[in-house]
């Protein structure tokens, strides 16, 4: 059996007393009365030693009662404050009279006739009295007679106290007997303890496995962040380019590129972050130009109407990162493109636990030769499931720059079919202006809604105001939900 | 959003199927179900498809979806013999009318109301907030035609609807409910358009308010339509989306003669589209004659014109349809999306991480390997925070929101380190010591760009800390760097240093001034770094063109 050191030195204290208060034993111990709990509870599961707990209540004067202390109660006091009679006018300038004339006449020692206090004679004291004389004489008292109504009264208050005797066992006594090795424990070996050989012989302090030391934090990457690096990994695996690109875009870029009309409701100031700043529209704008007007030699009608290119430099805050799509697909229209991106967009939307102003979006795009809708579905589903998404449906869906435009629902335990993004085709009104010769399947997908289920959130705004404790807690390695 | 109130009752007479076949086929067609009631569905459609904002038209697109009636819906119209005429000098205010005669119809409270709300969606999604079309409905039979469409002095006074008492139409905009809410339609002009009778008797100012007179009640018998706007052909998607309603409830509609020009003649478009095209396009190998009985099922008239082309009347109401396309997507909801075999191309292609999320990802690997967490703030943030809290004169390039939705979040934020020292704010109450680190977006004059940022809050934070992370990123950055003397404001003197690359200042690290910590409300030292990621080798040099 090993002792820690502090074990020894409690049996030494109690050895000569064989039982004793654990504040003796504390002071004894030149130590304080918690340690010497602990160190005899270690002891005690050994069998060294017995813990007993008392509790006791006690009984201490509230404030009012310190003000009555050795004078008496204020009945006794207004009592003895006249001889046999007084009027009542004149009992009514004592200070405690409002107090003492309600209970003397409780209690019988007074009448009442026609203006004048008069004794009964009957003025003995009671036990409330008693126990009052008590608590004067030691500050506290026990429960007994007459106690109840001094609480009652609100002049004592109960205080639990709680105390340990500690008392050496047989067992305790054997291993005393025995002698114990008072030496200093060691903590952390030293160098030279080490090199010298000296740690054979050291009492080597032995530390309590079931105690946790102070909790240790590793830095860590976001939990959201994970999520949008678990993303990547897997366009990378189905082979994608990653795109990145500014936040800041033209409206021609966000929006005319992609055949939303100049009066769409989207490009107005309620449901878009506009800026003072300007852009120059790029070389070729004409052609969309042409295509929102008469649709350009195309089968399109186009939207009609005069397109105006003062609108198309207007800077906005990007509204989806197919802004930076109709770019990449621009500088790149050769197949095959297969290229992703992952980035911040904005809504002027008021924020509340599912709107934020601004959100990241994940956006894929795919051109190539005689790619069609099967093949959308198809990286949709596959996309899908690596996210751990096993069932997937599709219906169809509505956005201004596809056609078709399909939209996806993936199935989750517990909340059934949610809808997770949208997809579709370029429309050709998109691609035929900038030379895209092929079809273009493009889809995306508002990331923080996969990040609230995969989390377990309900408050979008969690991921932005980061709570230190919640990202400390949240493991890196969660598994699959 | 358009939600639509289909009365379970009206539909199902309609439609000729029952409730639960609609609401399980409806989403099918391209919808959502917002809500299921005792007596209705309430079915948000999409904003191109203005034709289905009704449970006439939902009823019509049901009937052939679910093969109960196929084909082009015949709508025949008979002249009125009733006339409009227009005031050239509309021509800069609001140029283009529209309008028909509605008889017969039958109207309860339930179709009044199912009216107003085609009315108020049709106004939202083809008039643009009633900008682009304003609908009015008149009872017919309370005025006399012909009727004109005129430019008229704003003085001119009428009893607006919902009023009892005759006011200006300058009032109007001011006092009536509608007025205000569409005052900024017309206020710039200076006369308002307004529609009269022949006795000079007002029906409506539009787009603000109809007259009092010719209000439409259940009593009302005959309708004059009027859809005014400054897009013609969204004028006359307007008109024939509501005429087609009302056919499909059993009434006739007769047309008007505006300016010499008879309508709405209500006649299908014609288009001819490629097989091959669209069987390419939808991966779904069809022929001609597949095809056909397909679009008929969205009722469209289609017949094959030879093998490789399919002959299609397009409906009058169908105003999405602007490219070949669209009916192509048309062809796919019939065969239903649901009956597609998904498919991977065969094609292989390479994958490439982008250099700057792949900087990003180092600077979170130094990072938490020295003991840092990540947080991830709002791009969105206020002058407060970024500049008057670290004692900072403003970036010039500050981009500054021109509508922003409240007074936290007005620019777009410019630097990282500001934004850390709100998030050891709002951690105030957790366990310290804490060490936070951010790596993101910031923007000057229109120019995104790269930063990392790390803080460390704790009683005993100091500027070795800081030198030492600074020094541990920039190495495993592979940035040479060198230190000087900083003048950071934010920073406490003689505790503060620039990271200076090539003769220029690219980051900073020391310990925050106290004044700025009592700014940011926080009690103990905060050792802090910022570096702009322009600086790392391999950033790309036109980083703001994907």
């Amino acid at each position: 059996m090993e002792l820690t050191l502090n074990e020894k030195r409690l049996l030494v204290a109690l050895g000569p007393m064989g039982s004793a208060d654990a504040a003796v034993l504390a002071e004894k111990m030149d130590t304080r009365r918690e340690a010497v709990v602990q160190y005899a509870n270690l002891a005690g599961d050994r069998g060294l030693v017995d813990v007993e707990k008392h509790v006791a209540r006690r009984y201490v004067p509230t404030e009012e009662g310190r003000a009555y202390m050795g004078k008496g109660l204020p009945e006794r006091q207004v009592l003895e404050s006249f001889e046999e009679s007084i009027p009542m006018r004149d009992l009514q300038g004592h200070p405690l009279a409002k107090i003492a004339i309600g209970w003397m006449r409780k209690k019988g020692w007074i009448v009442i006739r026609d203006g004048v206090v008069k004794k009964t004679g009957k003025t003995s004291p009671g036990p409330d009295e008693a126990a009052f004389a008590r608590l004067a004489e030691s500050g506290e008292i026990a429960d007994g007679e007459g106690v109840a109504d001094l609480a009652k009264r609100g002049l004592v208050e109960e205080e639990e106290t709680v105390a340990y005797t500690v008392s050496i066992t047989p067992r305790g006594r054997e291993l005393l007997a025995g002698g114990l090795d008072l030496r200093e424990e060691v903590g952390t070996l030293t160098r030279e303890q080490i090199l010298s050989g000296e740690w054979k012989s050291l009492p080597l302090r032995r530390y309590d496995v079931t105690k946790l030391p102070k909790r240790a934090y590793p830095g860590k990457v976001h939990p959201y962040q994970r999520i949008i690096d678990e993303m990547r990994r897997i366009l990378f695996d189905m082979g994608f380019e990653e795109m990145s690109g500014g936040i800041v875009q033209s409206s021609f870029w966000n929006f005319d590129a992609l055949f939303q009309p100049q009066d769409h409701p989207a490009r107005e100031m309620q449901d878009t972050f506009f800026l003072g700043e300007r852009r120059p529209l790029p070389k070729g704008y004409e052609r969309v130009r042409d295509m929102h007007e008469h649709g350009s030699g195309t089968s399109s009608t186009g939207w009609g109407g005069t397109w105006s290119a003062e609108k198309a430099e207007q800077c906005v805050l990007r509204t989806h990162t197919t802004s930076l799509s109709i770019q990449h697909l621009a500088a790149h229209p050769k197949p095959p493109v297969r290229a992703f991106c992952i980035g911040r967009v904005y809504r002027r939307e008021a924020i509340d636990p599912t709107h934020l102003a601004e959100f990241e979006q994940l956006e894929g795009i795919v051109m190539d030769e005689d790619v069609n809708l099967r093949h959308l579905l198809g990286f949709l589903k596959e996309f899908y499931a690596k996210m751990g998404f096993e069932k997937v449906r599709f219906r169809p869906g509505y956005f201004p720059y596809t056609e078709p435009s399909v939209e996806p629902e993936v199935y989750v335990d517990g909340l059934g079919w949610v809808e997770l993004g949208g997809s579709g085709i370029f429309r050709q009104e998109v691609t035929e202006p900038f030379g895209i010769e092929h079809p273009v399947l493009a889809w995306g997908l508002g990331i923080s809604r996969v990040a609230m289920l995969r989390l377990g959130l309900r408050d979008l705004r969690q991921l932005y105001r980061s709570d230190v404790e919640w990202i400390r807690e949240t493991p890196i390695y969660g598994g699959r939900r | 959003m358009a939600i639509i109130t289909l009365p379970y009752r009206y539909l199902e007479r309609l439609a000729r199927t029952d409730r639960q076949t609609i609401i399980d086929r409806v989403p099918m067609i391209g919808a959502d179900i917002e809500r299921i009631e005792e007596d209705h569905v309430d079915v948000e459609f999409f904003p191109n498809r203005p034709d289905l904002y009704s449970p006439e038209g939902v009823a019509r697109a049901m009937r052939g979806f679910l093969g109960l009636e196929e084909g082009l819906p015949a709508y025949t119209v008979r002249p009125s013999g009733i006339t409009f005429s227009v005031d050239p000098a509309l021509a800069d205010i609001r140029p283009f009318l529209g309008s028909a005669v509605i008889r017969n119809v039958n109207l309860d409270e339930e179709a009044i109301e199912s009216l107003m709300a085609l009315q108020e969606s049709l106004h939202w999604a083809v008039g643009r907030g009633r900008g682009k079309v304003a609908i009015g409905v008149h009872d017919l039979d309370t005025v006399n035609p012909p009727f004109r469409y005129i430019a008229s002095p704003r003085d001119r006074s009428f009893v607006p609807l919902d009023f009892e008492r005759e006011m200006t139409m300058d009032e109007m905009l001011a006092d009536h409910p509608k007025g205000r809410d569409y005052a900024h339609l017309v206020e710039d002009f200076p006369k308002f358009p307004l529609i009269v009778d022949a006795d000079d008797r007002v029906l409506s100012f539009p787009p603000i308010i109809n007259g009092e007179l010719t209000r439409v009640t259940a009593a009302t018998k005959n309708i004059l339509l009027d859809c005014t706007g400054t897009d013609r052909r969204a004028v006359m998607t307007a008109v024939n989306i509501i005429c087609t309603a009302f056919i499909e409830a059993g009434a006739t509609v007769e047309t008007v003669t505006v300016d010499g020009e008879e309508m709405p003649m209500l006649a299908p478009a014609e288009r001819v589209v490629s097989v091959a095209e669209c069987s390419s396009l939808l991966g779904l190998p069809l022929t001609a004659e597949e095809m056909s009985r397909l679009l008929r099922r969205m009722r469209f008239d289609a017949e094959p014109d030879g093998d490789s082309r399919v002959r299609i009347l397009v409906p009058c109401y169908r105003s999405d349809i602007l490219h070949d396309w669209d009916i192509f997507e048309d062809v796919a909801i019939a065969y239903g999306i649901e009956n597609f075999d998904a498919a991977l191309p065969a094609t292989s292609t390479v994958a490439q991480e982008h250099p700057i999320p792949a900087i990003e990802g180092a600077v979170r690997s130094v990072m938490t390997g020295l003991g840092y967490l990540e947080v991830i703030p709002f791009t969105l943030t206020n002058e407060r925070v970024l500049y008057v809290n670290m004692q900072r004169e403003p970036a010039p390039g500050t981009l500054r929101l021109l509508h922003p939705i409240n007074e936290e979040q007005t620019v777009v934020r410019t630097d990282l380190l500001p934004l850390l020292m709100e998030m050891l704010l709002a951690n105030k109450h957790r366990e310290l010591p804490q060490r936070l680190f951010t790596v993101g977006d910031v923007v000057e004059d229109c120019v995104t760009s790269q930063m990392a940022a790390a803080v460390s809050i704790y009683p005993t934070a100091d500027f070795s800390e800081a030198y030492a992370a600074a020094d541990v990123l920039c190495r495993e950055l592979s940035l040479s760097y060198t230190v000087a003397e900083s003048a950071d404001p934010a920073f406490l003197d003689g505790r503060r240093g620039d990271i200076v690359v090539d003769g220029k200042i690219v980051g900073v690290f020391g310990e925050i001034h106290p004044a700025v910590l009592g700014a940011f409300d926080l009690e103990h030292p905060v050792a802090a770094l910022a570096l702009d990621l322009r600086a790392v080798p391999g950033y790309p040099v036109l980083p703001d063109t994907p």
